[in-house]
């Protein structure tokens, strides 16, 4: 019974990550990697984007506090969480990303404050619910003791 | 169907992006297939090297860009350079022309757009005749 209360939830949980457009194809093909062999694939994946995505927010929040902003440097950090956002499915993170590419690229240091400020909300959004989802799949699972 | 065992090198710096080509691959068909990974083309370039004197070449390299030491550029130029003539596909997220353009210069046989998946490989080693 409360395995099922809780896939229900995990179930409504990520359908509801679709349809905010934080999650896209890409997530889905990661839940069809995940197999016997590899139970905690998506679990690794996810976790691997989150610890990434802390890193990198740092180090950009670091850089952009110079005196002088190495745009080519901010740069190649975003390009970074561009491609674990794109590897994990994080559509919103990835396409704001996309738009943080175009203000380093525009040399634009008030369009670079702005588009962190925003990906740093979308990701720690993103994060949370990651970390909501991985609890109830642990829980989902302590249902069924291994034998 | 399973396909005969191939020998592929993974060249990214992102442990994330190793991950799930890791498990691309494996969903491509290949759960015998031997994959060596390389964080940089310096370490790529070096096991290519290893490889071709251990007279166990690599079936196929998929070699990032955008990497730390030596990019996927300088080291697809240096692997052919040894006279190697694997097939190179470049995998990255920068899809435009140039960088396309960039890297069938430099020596790459193929391009294909980061994140992998079961259906990118499945096309690569067809055209490749690794199935």
């Amino acid at each position: 019974m409360a395995a099922a209360a809780l896939t229900s939830q995990l179930n409504a949980l990520v359908s509801n990550m679709f349809a905010m457009g934080l999650l896209d194809d890409q997530f889905q093909q990661l839940q069809m990697l995940q197999d016997s062999t590899a139970p905690d694939f998506v679990s690794e994946v996810v976790t691997l984007f989150c610890d990434d995505g802390e890193r990198i927010i740092c180090e950009l929040a670091r850089q952009q506090e110079k005196p002088n902003v190495d745009f080519d440097r901010v740069d190649s950090y975003v390009h970074q969480l561009k491609g674990s956002s794109a590897s994990v499915g994080a559509q919103k993170v990835k396409n704001t990303c996309i738009q943080f590419r175009e203000f380093c690229q525009q040399r634009s240091r008030d369009g670079c404050l702005k588009t962190l400020d925003l990906v740093r909300t979308e990701f720690y959004d993103l994060r949370n619910k990651f970390q909501a989802m991985l609890q109830l799949e642990q829980q989902i699972q302590a249902c069924y003791p291994k034998h | 169907m399973a396909r005969k065992m191939i020998r592929v090198l993974l060249v990214d710096d992102e442990e994330i992006n190793r991950v799930v080509a890791r498990a691309a691959l494996k969903a491509a068909g290949g759960g015998g297939d031997v994959l060596d990974e390389a964080e940089n083309g310096a370490v790529a370039v070096q096991r290519v090297r290893d490889a071709v004197a251990a007279a166990a070449p690599y079936d196929l390299v998929l070699m990032d860009k955008q990497m730390p030491v030596m990019d996927g550029h300088e080291a697809t130029r240096r692997i052919r350079d040894m006279g190697v003539t694997t097939p190179i596909v470049a995998v990255s997220s920068d899809g435009l022309p140039a960088d396309v353009e960039a890297f069938i210069t430099a020596g790459a046989d193929d391009f294909t757009s980061k994140p992998l998946s079961k259906e990118k490989l499945g096309i690569i080693l067809a055209k490749f005749r690794l199935t």
